[in-house]
């Protein structure tokens, strides 16, 4: 009863899709966080609390609150407050024509969800980031400075190469949360692979079947994602 | 903002329907929350213990079968408990069991990894000093090897529950009536403040994470500093 079929193609393309949006999503997700965990680390560590209380407290309240309730804020709370022509410009289809492709621009629960998954894997990536940096001795930096470099040379040539190396293996860590946690998108109706698999058994009562791709699609792109990070770590010089 | 909204249902919010139906809310996010750390913290040391004293092939099929469970979305998890559990053992689990068991398979494959680190981090000069003294092997983890080991895992103990208790937020997707799904009702029924609604219910989840997290670092602290 478990086993008795495949699925028929038409839901393996379901399936595939459903991929294909979160195998975008994540990998969108990591690039704008990544870059925005940056900024955040330097708004953290920065002396003049004008930048680190509020950093601080940006951090501690989006690392200490559910996804989810998030995304439920960011699709139905910021949708509440937009102005009503954002709301309207937001709910219409838009397309433009570029030179070699065309842009669409994706229905509001992609725009949320992108957004949500953003600034929650942000504040993941910049204590990471923070870490790696705080895992250069600091004799490194005096070392540098009695040598004459300036303060921004210390800092590009000899903590940042060494805070990266440091911070590498536990941002693909968060890399992989991303991944993982673009499934909770489908509760705000993002048709990601969850919500397809989900779709799938609703529709064919193929429970093992549904779930059973869904979660090897998952797995190869976690296991994806390590044997990048090992290739990485190998590639690297010794020192 | 309308805060008429959160002070009308904060019963619903604290407690459910509860007295006069199941109890719902808050309290349920607490009580998941309290039965998944139990239950994954006594999964984690059985299974952080066994990676510790195997070797060769029973360790390699350990370590696949908990890097399955920390490679898979909570979600995909859930849904697995919640439509496989009936079909193969034919009964009808209740969905507060099901999202405790897929959380306690989870925080526990996490936690086994913890507690192995915290066991290697120390010297095998322990293990043989302790066994040269004369100790049964289960004698040298219990008086050696874990009171020097537990200071080293707290905080990954404490990151994994305060995850625990965000994660609670995912039994929404099968009904369980927590915070989450009490707030997403409150807001469908009212239609008109969900920005006041969400943010209520964020700042709930807030308090009780970072309770937790000012309350067992002082703990871990206190007990760092006995040891």
């Amino acid at each position: 009863m478990l086993f008795d079929s495949l699925l028929a193609p038409k839901y393996l393309g379901w399936l595939l899709d459903g991929f294909v949006v979160t195998v975008v999503l994540s990998a969108l997700t990591c690039a704008s966080a990544t870059a925005l965990g940056f900024v955040l680390c330097l708004g953290r560590i920065a002396r003049s609390p004008f930048w680190s209380l509020p950093v601080r407290f940006f951090l501690s309240l989006f690392r200490n609150t559910p996804l989810l309730v998030q995304l439920f804020f960011w699709y139905f709370g910021a949708a509440a407050l937009m102005p009503e022509s954002v709301l309207h410009w937001l709910n219409q289809p838009h397309h433009w024509r570029l030179p070699l492709f065309g842009v669409t621009w994706p229905p509001f629960e992609y725009v949320a969800g992108f957004f949500g998954l953003t600034l929650y894997t942000a504040a993941f990536i910049a204590e990471e980031f923070r870490a790696g940096v705080q895992g250069v001795p600091p004799g490194q930096a005096r070392a540098a400075l009695a040598l004459g470099l300036r303060r921004y040379q210390v800092w590009l040539s000899v903590i940042m190469p060494q805070a990266v190396r440091i911070s590498l293996p536990p941002l693909l860590g968060q890399y992989m949360n991303a991944v993982k946690n673009s499934s909770l998108t489908m509760a705000i109706g993002l048709a990601e692979l969850s919500y397809a698999s989900r779709q799938v058994e609703t529709e064919t009562f193929k429970t093992f079947q549904a779930f059973g791709i869904a979660t090897l699609l998952y797995i190869g792109l976690i296991v994806l994602i390590e044997l990048a990070g090992q290739w990485i770590q190998h590639r690297q010089p010794a020192h | 903002m309308n805060l008429d909204v959160i002070t009308d249902h904060l019963d619903y919010f604290l407690v459910g329907a509860y007295p006069h139906g199941p109890l719902g809310g808050a309290a349920l996010t607490l009580i998941l929350s309290v039965l998944s750390a139990l239950v994954s913290g006594v999964l984690g040391f059985i299974l952080g213990i066994a990676l510790a004293v195997t070797r060769g092939f029973a360790q390699t099929s350990l370590l696949l079968v908990l890097s399955f469970f920390r490679a898979i979305p909570v979600i995909m998890l859930i849904f697995w408990t919640y439509f496989m559990l009936p079909i193969v053992f034919g009964i009808n689990v209740p969905g507060i069991a099901t999202v405790v068991i897929a959380l306690s398979l989870i925080g526990g494959a996490y936690l086994a990894h913890s507690v192995y680190a915290g066991i290697r981090s120390l010297r095998q000069g322990q293990w043989q000093a302790a066994a040269a003294l004369g100790l049964r092997p289960w004698q040298v983890l219990r008086y050696v090897i874990l009171p020097q080991a537990l200071p080293i895992m707290t905080p990954s103990f404490i990151n994994q529950w305060v995850a625990l208790i965000k994660d609670t937020s995912l039994a929404y997707v099968i009904g369980v009536g927590e915070l989450s799904f009490v707030a997403t009702q409150v807001s469908n029924r009212e239609m008109v403040y969900p920005t006041e609604i969400f943010l209520f219910v964020a700042l709930l989840y807030y308090a009780i994470c970072s309770t937790l997290e000012f309350f067992a670092n002082r703990v871990a602290r206190r007990y760092q500093q006995a040891t």
